[in-house]
């Protein structure tokens, strides 16, 4: 990332560049071009001619005149780092009023030896007054690390100070190492890595190419941009060094196995001790500047430093007892519930805060399990930190606020929340619980500001869980096991004594009313022939002269057939019966009246004094008439 | 008078027949009630197994009743035990296959089971006369259509007896319909008698049950079916069951696979 906005950086400070270089160009061509007509052209590249693999070195092109179109070289075995980077300088010299001018045009490369072997890096042109000019080529040996430092730069290295000494670097004195605070961790459990960079020469312009790369971890970087280094000593395999801690991350394992931490890589320059030689041959001054004070200078080294890579042996955790509700929480932690009112109304807002605080993973607790009753408004929670990392390891708190707004007023009971967590000390999984709480929601006063239902207030039934139903409570009948009702032998008797009794009661009912009607028809067949019988006796009473029976017969015979012809109860016989029973049986007025004459005749006759077998005589022949009149009409 | 001594004892023995039918088919003899008190105790205090060995007391006893089985089936589910509580619950559907609160609890058991069958569609006739005759349980059909036999045959005695025309017409009328509807609930009483003695089915016991293509162990898998699930009994050789499931398919199985119901 940061190299390629460097590089895009740079793309626009070369762009602006070029822009202006065409316009001095112009103008310093007119200036000069009269002073350094005559000047030869030398176009030269020069870089070291051995490197350690790994080690980044410069590659740098110089032209001594103005050019246009330069082609850099293939680079085969290297790796571009950065460039090439054009820079000019000019000097103007003027030595007994004649005045030179120098100008000098550089390109570089700073590339990296990714292979070992001898590498020839072929020649560069440049278009100098339309003409092309070819550098010379240049080999580079790439050797092994440690198998050879000290390269030495070949060619030119005009216009610098450095002259060429004996610049040596051992791999021991500048150190990239990386430590972790312990590489066999539970999953879940913070880890600190540390990257240090030991050193016995000084070290400068430390860049770091790559940083280091947690895949499978939750990290935090735990240096600060812009603190200083701290500084201190170490010794080493009896060596001293001086230690400074260049980065610091915290790491939280997020799963288990071996997983691997990319390391980080720098470049800084070293700065190291060179013996200059005798420059002069003067022995005064040769003496004077071999001394130690002045003749020692240091010469920036580039190196390329790398960490090995760690390996960290995640172990994962138990996987028997784990709560329900564990999302992945290690380490030590309380944890507290407040809930700031309990008694509120409708429509009003609760706080619910819960506090997880404890060393650990805080910050991967990123949520609880909180269930709310349905009835209640709820919103994701507001999530604040107070966490402070360190070394030592990550505490804090992590503090989540629910707002809760009851909608409908009842009692309302707030279930435990719950959190787990993995204890690294104890071994185990540990729950914490709050308490249960129960809010009274009273009815609000603002519920239709609020609430802007349209139509109805009515709601769907949430169904919040199921489960069956509840046993039958009160007691029951048991019955025995197969044995049914229907088809058994009480069932057929229950179906067959009511037939029975109804059956019998049809056939009693039959015979009865056979009965009643036979006695009806019977009377009505015996009338005449009791008649006959009686009026016979009669006849044989007026025979005797026997008038008080002669009378009593008469007046039987005429009710008494009456009654039986007409099914009529002797108590109900009068005049006024016969009468109407006759009608209704609907003889003729003159019968009727004949048959109630007659009656009253008998009985007029049987009391009246005067002569009685003369009135007898009459009265047996107008009964005997009479009834045989009205057998005739009833036929 | 000799009629009138013969319905007097008519009477007298249709007072002893209800006698016989009220105690001779419930037992509700104290001591079983303080056992069913007991298991309902410890129910709804979380002690299912001790409910269940309560009821199931009764049960080997040979007592039945919906209701108990109905319990016995809710304990088992409390306990998670899905196949057993279904098991309960369909023994007690047997017995009163109407029942709301039965036919609840099956099907919350029934959501739990990991075998899905679409049942076969029944004849829509079928389908109606069971969906009636499920609304009672058997005795109480046949209970009802005997209580009907005697109002009819009252209303019929009415007709005959009275001379008031109007009575007579009401009788016989009223009469015929109760006569009707008589018929009818013993009908049904006999139907749901029919459906309770054939075809036995049984409930699946074992985890895991592969079904056979015929009633020998080497024979082709042909399907595999999980405890919980509900099977036909329609033949057996042996200890071999040919079952059928509700989506019609049919196969072998051992005898130690499940429960009848």
């Amino acid at each position: 990332m940061r190299f390629s906005v460097n590089c895009k950086l740079f793309q626009v400070y070369n762009n602006i560049y070029m822009v202006f270089r065409r316009f001095f160009g112009v103008v310093g061509f007119l200036a000069v071009s009269a002073a350094c007509f005559a000047q030869d052209v030398t176009f030269q590249g020069a870089a070291k001619t051995i490197v350690t693999l790994g080690e980044s070195f410069s590659l740098t092109y110089t032209l001594n005149s103005q050019g246009s179109d330069f082609r850099g070289p293939r680079l085969n075995g290297f790796d571009v780092i950065s460039g090439p980077f054009s820079s000019t300088s000019s000097s103007i010299q003027s030595v007994n009023g004649r005045t030179t001018m120098s100008v000098r045009y550089s390109f570089q490369y700073i590339l990296q030896a990714n292979k070992e072997g001898t590498f020839d890096i072929p020649a560069a042109t440049i278009t100098v007054d339309r003409r092309t000019i070819t550098s010379n080529t240049l080999t580079v040996k790439v050797l092994k690390n440690g198998a050879g430092q000290g390269g030495a730069s070949q060619g030119q290295s005009q216009g610098s100070s450095q002259q060429q000494g004996n610049v040596q670097t051992s791999p021991n004195d500048v150190m990239l190492k990386a430590y972790v605070s312990n590489a066999n961790p539970q999953q879940g459990e913070g880890i600190t890595v540390t990257y240090k960079i030991f050193t016995k020469v000084p070290v400068s312009q430390i860049m770091f190419s790559k940083e280091p790369s947690f895949p499978g971890f939750w990290s935090q970087n735990l240096t600060k941009e812009k603190e200083k280094l701290q500084q201190y000593n170490q010794v080493i395999d009896g060596q001293q060094y001086i230690v400074a801690d260049l980065r610091k991350y915290t790491l939280f394992p997020l799963k288990s196995g071996k997983l691997t931490i990319e390391p980080l890589e720098l470049v800084c320059q070293a700065q190291i001790k060179r013996q200059t030689k005798a420059r002069t041959g003067d022995p005064f001054f040769d003496d004077f500047f071999n001394d130690s004070f002045f003749n020692t200078s240091y010469t920036p080294v580039e190196k390329s430093l790398r960490a090995s890579p760690l390996v960290i042996n995640v172990r994962p955790l138990p996987s028997t007892g784990v709560p329900e509700d564990f999302a992945g929480a290690v380490g030590n932690f309380s944890f507290r519930t407040e809930l700031d009112k309990t008694s509120i109304k409708a429509n009003e807002a609760i706080n619910l805060k819960c506090v997880v605080s404890g060393e650990g993973n805080l910050q991967l607790i990123d949520k609880l399990n909180v269930t709310f009753p349905p009835d209640f408004e709820t919103y994701d929670p507001k999530v604040s930190n107070d966490i402070r990392s360190s070394e030592k390891g990550v505490s804090g708190s992590q503090v989540f606020e629910y707002l809760i707004i009851p909608r409908k007023p009842g009692k309302f009971n707030l279930k435990p929340i719950s959190f787990s967590f993995y204890d690294l000390k104890k071994m185990k999984y540990v729950t914490l619980t709050s308490p249960a709480y129960t809010i009274d929601v009273e009815k609000g006063t603002g519920e239709a500001a609020n609430v802007t239902y349209t139509g109805t207030n009515h709601e769907e039934i949430k169904y919040i869980g199921s489960d069956i139903r509840h046993i039958k409570n009160q007691s029951f009948a048991l019955s025995v096991n197969g044995e049914y009702f229907f088809g058994s032998l009480p069932f057929f008797l229950w179906i067959i004594l009511p037939l029975l009794v109804f059956i019998i009661f049809i056939v009693l009912f039959k015979k009865f009313s056979v009965r009643r009607s036979d006695v009806i028809l019977m009377k009505n067949l015996r009338a005449t022939k009791v008649a006959r019988k009686r009026l016979r006796k009669a006849e044989l009473y007026l025979k005797e002269q026997k008038q008080e029976e002669f009378y009593i017969e008469i007046s039987q015979t005429l009710w008494g057939y009456l009654g039986d012809k007409f099914s009529l109860p002797i108590a109900e016989l009068s005049i006024e019966t016969v009468r109407q029973t006759l009608i209704n049986k609907e003889l003729g007025e003159e019968i009727i009246q004949n048959f109630i004459d007659t009656l009253n005749n008998t009985d007029y006759a049987r009391f009246a004094p005067g002569e009685k077998s003369i009135n007898m005589e009459r009265i047996y022949n107008e009964a005997l008439a009479v009834i045989s009149r009205i057998e005739r009409e009833l036929r | 008078m000799r009629g009138n001594s013969f319905i007097s004892g008519a009477l007298r023995g249709l007072i002893v027949l209800i006698y016989i039918t009220v105690f001779s088919f419930t037992l509700h003899a104290g001591e079983y009630q303080l056992v069913i008190a007991k298991g309902n105790t410890a129910y709804s205090s979380g002690k299912y197994q001790e409910a269940i060995k309560a009821y199931t007391s009764l049960t080997s006893q040979g007592l039945e009743s919906a209701d108990l089985y109905y319990n016995l089936g809710n304990s088992f589910y409390k306990l998670n035990d899905i196949p057993h509580a279904i098991l309960w619950y369909e023994r007690a559907k047997r017995l009163d296959p109407g029942n709301e609160d039965i036919n609840f609890n099956l099907n919350v058991a029934n959501s739990k089971i990991t075998d899905k069958i679409d049942p076969l569609p029944e004849f829509f006739l079928k389908r109606w006369l069971k969906a009636v005759s499920d609304q009672l349980p058997l005795d109480l059909w046949a209970k009802a259509g005997i209580a009907f036999l005697i109002v009819a045959l009252l209303l019929y005695a009415l007709y005959l007896a009275s001379r008031v025309l109007l009575i007579r017409k009401l009788g016989f009328w009223t009469g015929s319909v109760t006569l009707f509807l008589s018929i009818v609930f013993l009908f049904f009483a006999w139907s749901s008698y029919l459906s309770l003695n054939s075809d036995p089915s049984a409930v699946i016991l074992n985890p895991t049950v592969t079904v056979k293509s015929s009633p020998d162990e080497k024979s082709t898998d042909i399907f595999v079916i999980h405890e919980g699930c509900k099977v036909q009994l329609v033949d057996h050789i042996g200890n071999w069951y040919e079952i059928r499931i509700a989506n019609g398919s049919v196969g072998w199985i051992g005898q130690d696979n499940f429960e009848k119901i």
